[in-house]
């Protein structure tokens, strides 16, 4: 008799125990709040820029964008809260910690050198968009290991398509402040973080609320 | 080796696809069974025939319902089944722990 199958037998609880928890229930509505707020702030960015002609972009950028982050995380946090209340379950149960712990380095350093380089003014606003894109994938794909096998995906999704993006900017010497007007940093920073932040989340919303619907109608 | 706890497991519990059926239900209130069947991709026979089993037994509940006009059929953990889950899992970090090096 192999001596470890009791602890493969735990781990393979633990793991279906997981994916059947509360927030992944929550996660179709979650996606779709948190692509719309995307959405929403890059409109409200460029409309902003084009209007207004903003010199200070990057406080402007910056700003808005942290704002809204802590929005969709305070956002997030209560359709989890009352999807739980809504089924009798403990919101903060062992499951959900675990998703927690595994998301919060990457998204702590990103919200980190994003308000310090919003603030300081140490680069510009398409760079800060991917080093935003960047660790958000590597947060994703942490998360991955405790919840649906779709979300290490989306999170390779973030940062594969990011790292062509910005290979195809690099290549097009769009980040040269001298070659590009601050203002068009800024409107093509929200028009990458609106398709990132905003399109890639309501699509894959909108898959989790079609397949989860699907899945019920028995 | 103490083989108490490995004779003392739920030999209904242990078999595996029974086992991933009582980990998905005892972290949530209930399933449909369409949710069970995919998320552990067995056949609607196979998945029939395990939660026959278990329902004998007293571990599982089944309703029927309607959803949109359509027949739906939900899965839950009894509370006898709950117990026997946290049995069986107690037994196996016992087992876990017997087998670690000292």
């Amino acid at each position: 008799m192999n001596p470890n199958w009791a602890e493969e037998n735990l781990q393979t609880i633990r793991t279906l125990m997981e994916r059947s928890a509360v927030y992944r229930r929550a996660l179709a509505p979650i996606m779709l709040f948190a692509g719309t707020m995307g959405v929403l702030t890059a409109t409200i960015g460029i409309w902003s820029q084009q209007f207004w002609s903003l010199q200070d972009s990057m406080q402007v950028f910056g700003t808005l964008w942290l704002g809204t982050a802590a929005i969709v995380v305070a956002g997030a946090f209560l359709t989890a809260r009352r999807q739980a209340i809504k089924d009798k379950e403990h919101f903060w149960s062992p499951p959900t910690r675990r998703v927690g712990q595994a998301l919060l380095p990457a998204l702590s350093a990103g919200m980190f050198l994003g308000g310090l380089f919003t603030f300081v003014g140490l680069t510009n606003a398409i760079t800060l968009t991917f080093i935003w894109l960047f660790f958000y994938g590597c947060a994703l794909h942490s998360a991955g290991f405790f919840m649906l096998r779709g979300m290490k995906c989306f999170g390779w999704i973030f940062i594969g398509l990011a790292a062509v993006t910005a290979s195809v900017l690099c290549f097009l010497n769009i980040t040269r402040p001298l070659a590009f007007p601050a203002s068009n940093i800024a409107i093509t920073a929200h028009l990458l973080m609106g398709f990132f932040f905003g399109v890639l989340h309501l699509a894959y919303g909108a898959y989790l609320y079609l397949t989860e619907k699907r899945k019920n109608a028995a | 080796m103490n083989p108490e706890p490995f004779l003392q497991l739920d030999r209904v519990i242990h078999e595996k696809g029974r086992l991933a059926i009582m980990s998905m239900l005892a972290a949530s209130p209930e399933l449909s069974f369409t949710e069970l069947r995919d998320a552990l991709g067995m056949t609607d026979g196979n998945l029939t025939t395990h939660i026959r089993a278990l329902q004998e037994e007293g571990y599982v509940s089944v309703a029927k319902s309607y959803q949109n006009n359509r027949p739906l059929t939900t899965c839950s953990l009894t509370t006898p089944g709950r117990k026997a889950f946290a049995e069986y899992i107690n037994l196996l970090e016992q087992i876990v722990r017997q087998n670690k090096p000292r």
